[in-house]
């Protein structure tokens, strides 16, 4: 199995990368992740203030512009980036190490504990996203901690749903029932025999979310309640940029077309994964689910 | 039927007796607490004393809970923070300019989406259904927020034809200047659920057109066009009730951004603005409003589509 498993990884990423939505996608990923992460590595300055030259068009010094401090646009966007991708990414995480051991409990035990766990999913999705999302920034106050947990938070009920169609699925299979035999411990069973063979949709499920948290935590910024200045958000300049329609329409454009692209990135390349996926596993059902749960 | 409807709001009273608790505890995870935030920081204990006791925060917890939770039923959230006007007065002055802005947005939505997808499914992986289906994808990606900005860019800024800020002009009252209020707002909110629409539409409709029934119409020697309008959208329809509920949480999370960009007067407008001023009554009414309304709409939807289709089975 553990020899096995790698190949059979290839295999999809090679699938994955023969579908050109995908590839356009992942270039561009790789490409946005290189820029955020080596961002301070760049002759860029997104603080640097210069008031005499605020609000300039795109020009061969400043690409993108300046904002309404002279600030270089292009810096922001790409330090955006890093604000955007750690509080998706944050945010991803937080989902799913909380979704999935609820789905996975609640699929593998049934009885009480799935009624109670799938109770909470309820309660966590009885309140549209942004609003609950809005309502926790509201007690934690405004910080990018906050919007992280805040998006983390309205994605629990994602995984969780996954997880638990996923672990039902697999629950009554040959394989599972042969290691319960053997007289391996439930937390075994759960985790190192169910788990790894459920991964496929939950993988997708991460990835179209991770779209949502971007796009989740760029509306809480536009909103004013995101993280909060002077650090660079693309929802933030969005929101100030609005401001400037008349004076320097770029500064509400640019950052958007950022935002724009990499939402349709991590979204196409979610759809085209779970396509891979489901071509090369029997999990088709799950991850048909994992769609739906993505376009919530 | 009846019994269904009950059954049904059965059903609700764990889930929202469970949302009122996380509501109503709101209060007490704000740093603080709620004295802290009525009083201030620099107040004295006799200052803070005396709220306590105004507020009724020195009774048990549960009749603190119980208490609020019967006053919230009679729609009693309490005073305002900022404004000190009672909560209730505050949110009934904005729902019609809400409700104004969804009815647009659903004519608009369903104006682009319907269409839309009766073509892709009329020419499956034709140039116009892969043209189409990027439309789709661009409607749903595209952040609505700025798609607003762009708008308001193209029409406000550049053309000068409508608004770039939309007040709430009562419909019947004077049409064209609410129309000329809503427009923006309306398609901006309007494109991005119209892509749910047609995506959801187009494959009910695709299976549809796979049945015995349409190759029985077709050996009939039927227009395709009467097949479609007759018989598949009828029977496609269906399943497309159960979306338009589901796809509730995106109308009310768009509707959020979209009453921001167009600085629309609407409820969740009074709701980001009770936030930034950490005004928690307000917060608190805002929040059990939007959350009944949307229960009780998903309820429309379900009683709808069981009396709708016949198949289904109150028991």
């Amino acid at each position: 199995m553990s020899r096995k498993a790698p190949r059979r990884s290839l295999l999809a990423l090679r699938a994955l990368l023969r579908d050109r939505g995908a590839l356009v996608s992942l270039g561009f990923l790789s490409i946005l992740v290189a820029m955020a992460a080596g961002a301070g590595l760049l002759p860029i300055e997104p603080m640097r203030q210069n008031i005499l030259h605020a609000l300039e068009a795109p020009s061969a010094s400043n690409w993108f512009g300046t904002d309404e401090l002279g600030r270089d646009i292009l810096a922001r966007v790409i330090y955006g980036a890093r604000t955007s991708l750690q509080t998706a990414g944050g945010a991803v995480a937080i989902a799913a190490c909380i979704g999935i051991p609820m789905g996975l409990i609640a699929g593998y035990y049934g009885g009480w504990r799935d009624a109670v766990l799938m109770r909470m999913v309820d309660v966590l999705l009885a309140l549209p996203g942004i609003l609950f999302a809005m309502a926790i920034i509201a007690v934690l106050g405004r910080s990018q901690m906050a919007a992280l947990v805040a998006v983390g938070i309205t994605g629990i009920p994602n995984f969780a749903r996954i997880t638990r169609a996923q672990v039902l699925s697999l629950r009554s299979r040959d394989f599972v029932t042969a290691v319960e035999a053997f007289g391996a411990s439930s937390q075994y069973a759960m985790f190192r025999t169910v788990l790894p063979n459920a991964w496929s949709p939950i993988l997708v499920q991460a990835i179209v979310l991770a779209s949502l948290a971007i796009l989740l935590e760029a509306a809480l910024a536009f909103l004013g309640i995101g993280v909060p200045p002077p650090t660079p958000s693309w929802g933030e300049m969005l929101r100030t940029g609005k401001n400037y329609l008349h004076e320097a329409p770029h500064y509400a454009i640019l950052p958007g077309v950022a935002l724009t692209l990499t939402i349709l990135a991590f979204d196409t390349l979610g759809r085209a994964l779970a396509r891979v996926l489901e071509d090369r596993h029997d999990s088709g059902a799950g991850l048909a689910a994992a769609k739906e749960e993505g376009g919530r | 039927m009846i019994g269904y409807i009950l059954r049904r709001l059965a059903q609700l009273i764990p889930v929202l007796f469970l949302a009122s608790i996380a509501i109503w505890g709101m209060i007490y995870a704000v740093p603080g607490g709620p004295i802290g935030m009525m009083v201030g920081e620099n107040a004295t204990p006799e200052q803070v004393a005396a709220v306590r006791a105004q507020l009724g925060l020195d009774r048990p917890i549960y009749v603190q809970y119980l208490d609020w939770l019967l006053r919230a039923l009679q729609g009693d959230f309490g005073q305002s923070i900022h404004s000190r006007r009672p909560v209730m007065e505050l949110i009934a002055q904005r729902l019609p300019a809400s409700f104004q802005l969804a009815a647009a947005a659903t004519v608009v939505s369903l104006a682009v989406g319907v269409p839309v997808a009766i073509l892709s499914a009329m020419y499956p992986n034709s140039w116009i259904d892969r043209s189409l289906s990027a439309w789709n994808a661009l409607a749903l990606g595209v952040p609505t927020f700025w798609l607003g900005i762009l708008l308001i860019l193209l029409f406000a800024v550049h053309l000068r034809w409508l608004p770039s800020a939309s007040a709430h002009i009562p419909f019947w009252d004077n049409p064209v200047g609410a129309l000329r209020n809503l427009a923006l707002p309306a398609v901006t909110l309007g494109v991005y659920v119209s892509g749910i629409f047609a995506r959801f539409l187009r494959a009910s409709l695709v299976s549809e057109l796979r049945s015995d029934y349409v190759r029985t119409a077709r050996a009939k020697g039927l227009p395709e066009r009467q097949i479609l309008t007759v018989h598949v959208l009828r029977n496609a329809l269906l399943p497309f009730i159960t979306i338009v509920g589901l796809s509730l949480t995106n109308f009310i999370g768009g509707a959020v951004v979209t009453e921001a960009v167009f600085t629309y007067p609407g409820i969740a407008r009074l709701l980001i603005n009770a936030i930034s001023q950490r005004d928690y009554p307000l917060i608190q009414g805002c929040i059990v409003v939007i959350l009944v309304l949307y229960v009780l709409v998903n309820l429309v939807v379900d009683v709808l589509y069981a009396y709708a289709d016949p198949r289904i089975e109150y028991n």
